[in-house]
């Protein structure tokens, strides 16, 4: 939390700077801000809130790339004449553990080629999703693992290592 | 007639053909489970197309972020949709038609519906 105010505090102090307060400025001021965040993470004591801006601009174009190709894929099996749907229930069992995680892991899969999800069981401990389209379940826990595996550093529970980048000026 | 935009007419096109696709997709999908895969990934980026061929019509900062707004809680709200219908039909008893297994067996079904009843008071 400490590392996002920040951020945003700079941009404002950015924009104080060029004497203008427009989107474009504060965009601007962001990036400036991030810039050196990313340089003093320890002095400034954001932790890694660069490790974690960074996971989270790969999920998003990660996602992006996902949700293109889930929609390509189901507007073709809408067109052709007997689509190959093989429709499943599979169990997943999740690492990701906490009520914020788990609902972003859903509504991502929900939007993901050939998974819709359905429940959890009650210790939460297992995710349920509706899958069309793959052979086999183990195709399609793997094509679940991806997602998981780019959520767990955004909502994993141990703080993930920071880049060898930043351990040099340590 | 002639005033084609190509940055902005090209998201509002392809927007409408996926959107176009999810209401073939809802027709000819074999059941419910089925046709939420149409209307929940088709819907949400049929939209999104048609949302930003509309922002660069504007090319505003006030269009712009409206537009990111709406965007943004369509991509939360969707998926929300469409789990809770997928899962309030599996729970009342609406049958799959699979052609693979369905690991979310019926006991763990049963046992689900007692503990949601007990919540809800039996609604």
């Amino acid at each position: 939390m400490r590392g996002v105010s920040l951020n945003i505090l700079l941009a404002i102090v950015w924009t104080l700077f060029v004497g203008e307060f427009s989107l474009r400025e504060l965009v601007i001021g962001m990036l400036l801000g991030f810039a050196i965040l990313s340089i003093f993470p320890l002095s400034l004591g954001t932790g890694n809130y660069v490790g974690r801006a960074l996971a989270l601009v790969r999920f998003v174009l990660f996602f992006a790339r996902e949700l293109t190709v889930a929609n390509i894929q189901v507007a073709l099996w809408a067109l052709r004449p007997r689509p190959p749907l093989h429709p499943m229930i599979i169990a997943y069992p999740l690492r990701l553990r906490g009520d914020n995680g788990q609902t972003v892991l859903a509504a991502t899969i929900t939007l993901m080629p050939g998974s819709v999800a359905m429940g959890f069981n009650p210790e939460r401990s297992v995710l349920y999703a509706h899958v069309i389209g793959l052979e086999s379940p183990g195709a399609a826990r793997a094509s679940l693992k991806k997602v998981e595996d780019a959520l767990l550093p955004l909502y994993g529970q141990g703080v993930a290592p920071a880049p060898a980048a930043l351990e040099e000026n340590a | 007639m002639n005033d084609f935009n190509a940055a902005r007419d090209i998201p509002i096109l392809l927007g409408a053909f996926f959107v176009l696709t999810a209401a073939i997709g809802l027709i000819r999908f074999p059941d419910l489970y089925s046709r939420l895969h149409a209307s929940s990934k088709l819907i949400t980026l049929g939209s999104a197309g048609i949302f930003i061929g509309v922002g660069l019509e504007f090319a505003q900062t006030e269009a712009l972020t409206r537009l990111a707004a709406v965007l943004l809680f369509q991509f939360l709200t969707t998926p929300l949709s469409a789990y809770l219908i997928a899962q309030a039909a599996y729970l009342r008893g609406l049958e799959p038609l699979l052609e693979g297994p369905d690991e979310w067996n019926a006991l763990g079904k049963a046992a689900l519906l007692d503990e949601r009843l007990e919540e809800t008071g039996g609604r």
